[in-house]
């Protein structure tokens, strides 16, 4: 099997430059046309008021303006509207690029293969998704308007000096409040946030330990307290968003008042260097300009929200891409497997605690073995341990067919079926994963499950279904049927009886064996009645 | 292609089937707000909305002002060549004053929002407190924890903020026409004509949206949380090594639906291009017809024979005009978002109504257990097939669950374990994150460190070397590095801590031999003093208790009677 991508390609240019040049482009045009477009009808107004009182009336070359202010208003429309669209589309390109490589990333992580998949749960779920938006829009939410913001106000201030250079004192002024307000509260607004996060994440960890143990606290009156502590931690992430939206309130001021200023400013200043009548419209102009900038200011505060998720969830998702990768499974179709040993293999429990004294076992092709044991005693590690799931090469020896295994390659000759496999939302015949096996194939596995029948009545192979349109039963049994179709030669089956009754789970079990009948096969179960041609392997806690 | 619809013929697992959610989402029909949930938070936040929009108001006044006097100063300095102390000082003073109230509108906006969360949660906390186990676990825990975090944010932003923000469309720019008008009312009724025409156009192309939304939502619908979904499913589908396979698949859809939501996104992109697009032909129609007016060359009413200070006026408030509407089109999702939330939010405020768990046990056995005496001490197993309601009868027992009402015997059974509070043994008991010592003394008043010692030490906690550190031990959030078994000892060990009543559900299921006799041995032992009530399939148990409690599925009483 090869790997799509590997960890590096998200340093990789993953992003189309031509429709991003392009989006700015139209982005600066629109907000260079805004500006002119107030500040041209500004200076119009005043020239021709200034006309229309003597004689020149007549002689007033109306059209040349006239035609400028309607040019402007077509050019900031379009512009405004050719950004949306073309940088929407370049985020979107991006998206998918990033996305499929992020998934790339993801899947070489060791946390993926790790106990307990933190993101197959909702909330750690959308929170992760939301990380993937915010990096996704931040060229549009972020850059493009920061870039727009900080080039106006550029060519405003440089024009500006060049002009009044008197009027450059209440700009500096109010410019430097921004970005002295902003300098120093970066760091505060970032750690708020990161605060919010962090709190609200553990209050969602609280509430999670207590749903786990919602019977027991009921039953000792301790549930609502066990959900208040939780819920201060709600609270206390919602203080820090508070305390972070009066901060962007500040800023918001104060960027809404330097644009006005710089008006007030520049007509002042122009006055006060003695321009009088037709000598103020040029100094109109500017002033309306600098009006018309304000509109853009406004949206100051959105800008470094979206910053400082930016970052957040920079931060975050590499929390998951940052640890290094696994290596590439071999390539080609794995050997076919007669015995495998387990020598000094450690007996261990998820996070890695000794749980009991190395293991030491033979695995046979033709004689499945059941793996028994309480809950906690290392069933399912030992299984992640064999499959190459779980590495540590310096403890224990697999020697297969007389030949030294290494993890890569036992995670390539095995099919390990999860106790809490997920359901894709996709076609039934996706679900399966043998996108080599027929028709007949599918629905013999479909069969050996006893899922025929409820497949068939759901509309066949190409049935739609996800998580939710399955109960739990079902959806191990669907489980079972990837395993029934697979060619690994080496099954590894946690705990495959799961949620299934008894007469229904032993059946399907003993059609499991025989199809694999071949093969080297070691399930788990806490039942202590299993199979009567199987070999047995207590793990006692 | 068909959907299946849910069929949950397993009957021992708990339902991990996300009903009002997924039904909610799927429904393709425009949301009614009238929620239970909305409307609480409209009565929640009824006075700050008021206040916000108090102070909203109060900004666009004085944004006019502002507006008005710097008109003015310019108008006088161009025109009459006269520097106009009072029109510039009104201009600072209005752009000061607006600046401050507009700051405070903000922060006022951002406190009834975080009030208005913090009252929701407060609700959805006393609602959670009183929710059956049964019905909590009709959700699964992540969407439950993942609802109270991002709904509650959700919704203040559609009561507060957004409503705000539909009123100030209605209220601003009928103020600053008026304001025109002061001026020139045919310049403001100009303004006004453009608003029937903008929501002409909104009509036209909200239709063209919602319908290619809707082709969308039908041809592409399953294409859209396919990345999240990828995410979720990450490991299961590395263990069936499809991993090429399905970054291949998931590229082209998301491909697809890049290309399918553009189709959307162009129409919809045209609504704040239709505001963009009259806000810039006003301004350019107002400039050049106030120009013409001032040039004489033509004769146009309320254009004609204005001051400077006045074009400029309805220059800078023409711009003003369209703001409201702009910012309306921005706040489409906070709309879209917290109807949304709404909706779910109800789930948890609906009444228990469906609340009691599969009532089709029938108790047999239970002559010998007279609600009003029960004993003193003794063990009473309380056993049957599985699904036949052992532990919901336990859990009534207990006051966890309210009473069948088809049972009305064991109402009364309740009050006296409940009144005296009792021991809840099982494998599920909360452990909280600290040392062995604290998960053994926690709620249990402070006992002596010697006294846990002495009851950490006859479970086996002290020496388990799979637990090193003794009464020091860390143990992790929820108890997550514990085993079943020594869960179990920590509950037992608890149970010997106090002389209450105990209530034991499947104590000795899924633990190894060994606990599973430390288990019963304690309890029989605790029996000699107290009442102790087992829900079990355990024989040994069964056979050791003082009466049995048979219960039988309700289908096989149908079949036998």
């Amino acid at each position: 099997m090869t790997q799509p991508n590997n960890a590096q390609s998200e340093n990789a240019p993953t992003s189309a430059r031509a429709p991003w040049r392009l989006a700015i482009l139209l982005a600066v045009a629109a907000a260079a046309s805004g500006i002119l477009l107030t500040g041209i009808s500004a200076w119009f107004l005043g020239a021709v008021a200034l006309a229309g009182l003597g004689p020149a009336a007549l002689s007033f070359n109306f059209h040349m303006p006239a035609a400028f202010v309607r040019l402007f208003a077509l050019t900031k429309t379009l512009g405004k509207y050719g950004e949306r669209v073309v940088g929407h589309r370049a985020a979107l390109l991006d998206q998918v690029k990033r996305r499929a490589a992020l998934l790339a990333a993801m899947a070489q992580a060791p946390s993926t293969r790790a106990a307990g998949w933190q993101l197959g749960h909702q909330d750690r779920l959308s929170d992760y998704i939301d990380d993937v938006e915010d990096v996704d829009y931040a060229r549009l939410r972020v850059a493009i308007p920061a870039l727009v913001l900080i080039a106006g106000t550029g060519v405003l201030t440089v024009v500006t000096a060049w002009l009044t250079p008197l009027a450059l004192l209440p700009i500096v002024v109010a410019v430097g409040a921004v970005l002295l307000t902003l300098r120093l509260s970066m760091r505060d607004l970032a750690a708020r946030g990161a605060t919010a996060r962090s709190t609200q994440r553990n209050g969602g960890r609280l509430l999670g330990a207590a749903l786990a143990s919602a019977v027991p606290l009921k039953a000792g009156d301790d549930w609502s307290t066990a959900l208040g502590t939780a819920f201060v931690q709600f609270e206390r992430a919602e203080s820090e968003r508070l305390a972070q939206r009066k901060t962007f309130a500040v800023l918001d001021m104060l960027a809404g008042l330097a644009g006005p200023l710089a008006a007030i400013g520049v007509l002042v200043a122009a006055w006060h260097t003695g321009e009088r009548g037709t000598g103020l419209l040029i100094a109109a102009f500017l002033a309306f300009a600098w009006l018309a900038l304000a509109e853009a200011a406004q949206g100051m505060s959105r800008i470094v929200v979206g910053h400082i998720r930016e970052k957040a969830a920079r931060d975050g998702l590499s929390t998951w891409t940052a640890t290094p990768a696994h290596d590439a499974e071999p390539t080609g179709s794995p050997l076919a497997l007669q015995t495998l040993m387990l020598t000094q293999v450690p007996h261990q429990s998820p996070d890695g605690r000794k749980l009991g004294e190395p293991l030491t076992l033979a695995l046979h092709a033709g004689k499945a073995t059941v793996l028994t044991g309480a809950s906690g005693t290392g069933k399912t590690t030992l299984l992640k341990q064999i499959a190459g799931w779980i590495v540590d090469e310096h403890h224990g020896r697999y020697t297969g067919n007389g030949v030294v295994l290494l993890g890569p390659c036992r995670r390539a000759a095995s099919h390990l079926c999860l106790h809490d496999a997920a359901i894709l939302s996709d076609t039934v015949r996706e679900n399966l994963f043998a996108p080599e096996a027929s028709d007949a194939q599918c629905w013999d596995a479909l069969a050996a499950v006893e899922m025929q029948e409820r497949i068939a009545t759901a509309g066949g192979l190409d049935a739609w279904i996800s998580q939710d349109t399955l109960s739990l039963g079902e959806a191990q049994r669907l489980n079972l049927a990837r395993a029934w179709l697979s060619t690994a030669p080496l099954l590894l089956l946690d705990e495959p009886t799961e949620h299934l009754d008894g007469a229904q789970a032993s059946r399907i079990l003993a059609r499991l064996l025989s199809q694999m009948a071949d093969r080297i096969v070691i399930y788990s179960s806490h039942h202590a009645d299993a199979a009567d041609d199987t070999a047995r392997i207590a793990l006692g806690a | 292609m068909q959907t299946i619809a849910g069929d949950n013929s397993d009957r021992d697992a708990p339902r991990q089937l996300i009903e009002p959610a997924q039904s909610a989402k799927a429904e393709p029909t425009s949301p009614s707000p009238h929620t239970t949930a909305y409307k609480l938070a409209r009565r929640l936040g009824a006075q700050a909305l008021r206040m916000t929009l108090f102070l909203q108001s109060l900004r666009m006044v004085c944004r006019l002002g502002f507006a008005a006097a710097l008109a003015v100063f310019a108008g006088e300095m161009i025109e009459s060549g006269v520097f106009s102390w009072p029109a510039f000082a009104g201009a600072l003073a209005g752009l000061i004053l607006s600046s401050g109230t507009g700051y405070y509108a903000d922060t006022q906006t951002a406190r009834a929002e975080a009030t208005l969360i913090g009252a929701l949660r407060q609700r959805l906390e006393t609602s959670l407190a009183a929710m059956p186990a049964a019905r909590l676990a009709t959700r699964p825990a992540g969407a439950l924890i993942a609802g109270l975090q991002r709904h509650p944010p959700a919704l203040a932003g559609l009561t507060i903020s957004h409503a705000a923000t539909q009123i100030m469309l209605a209220l601003a720019p009928l103020a600053a026409a008026a304001a025109i008008a002061v001026v020139s009312w045919q310049a403001a009724i100009t303004l006004l004509l453009a608003i029937p025409v903008m929501i002409g156009f909104f009509i036209l192309l909200g239709s063209v949206v919602r319908d290619r939304a809707r082709a969308q939502e039908v041809a592409f619908g399953r294409l859209a949380a396919q990345f999240a979904d990828r995410i979720r499913a990450l490991p299961t589908i590395l263990a069936n090594h499809a991993l090429t396979h399905e970054h291949d698949k998931i590229e082209r859809r998301m491909a697809d639906y890049a290309n399918s939501t553009m189709g959307v996104l162009k129409p919809a992109f045209l609504n704040a291009g239709i505001i963009d697009f009259f806000a810039a032909l006003s301004i350019a129609v107002l400039a050049v017809f106030l120009g013409l007016g001032h040039l004489g060359l033509v004769h146009i009413p309320g254009f004609t024979g204005l001051m400077l200070w006045q074009s400029l006026f309805i220059l800078i408030i023409a711009a003003d005009f369209f703001t409201p509407f702009r910012r309306y089109a921005e706040q489409y999702h906070l709309k879209a978002e917290g109807e949304a939330a709404a909706k779910e939010l109800d789930w948890y405020f609906a009444a228990a109504d469906t609340a009691n768990g599969p009532a089709r046990f029938v108790p047999a056995g239970l002559d010998n257990f007279d609600p009003a005496s029960l004993p003193r001490n003794g063990l009473i197993a309380i056993s049957g097939p599985s699904g036949a309601g052992k532990s919901t009868m336990l859990r009534i027992l207990g006051g966890i669950d309210a009473p069948l009402p088809t049972l009305p015997a064991l109402t009364q059974i309740r009050h006296p374990i409940v009144r005296t509070g009792y021991d809840w043994i099982s494998t599920g008991i909360y452990v909280p994150a600290g040392t062995l010592a604290d998960a053994i003394g926690w709620r249990l008043g402070n006992p002596s460190p010697v006294a846990i010692c002495a009851v950490a030490e006859r479970v086996g906690l002290l020496n388990d070397n799979l637990l090193p550190g003794g009464l020091a031990a860390r143990i992790s959030d929820g108890g997550d590095n514990l085993s079943g078994g020594q869960r179990m000892r920590i509950g037992i060990a608890r149970m010997l801590l106090s002389d209450r009543v105990v209530l034991a559900d499947e104590p000795t299921a899924k633990l190894d031999p060994a606990t599973a006799r430390l288990v019963r041995d304690a309890l029989e032992e605790a029996a000699k003093q107290r009442l102790v009530i087992v829900a079990t399939h355990d024989d040994a148990l069964i056979k050791a208790a003082d009466r049995n409690v048979i219960l039988r599925l309700a289908t096989q009483d149908r079949a036998a009677a």
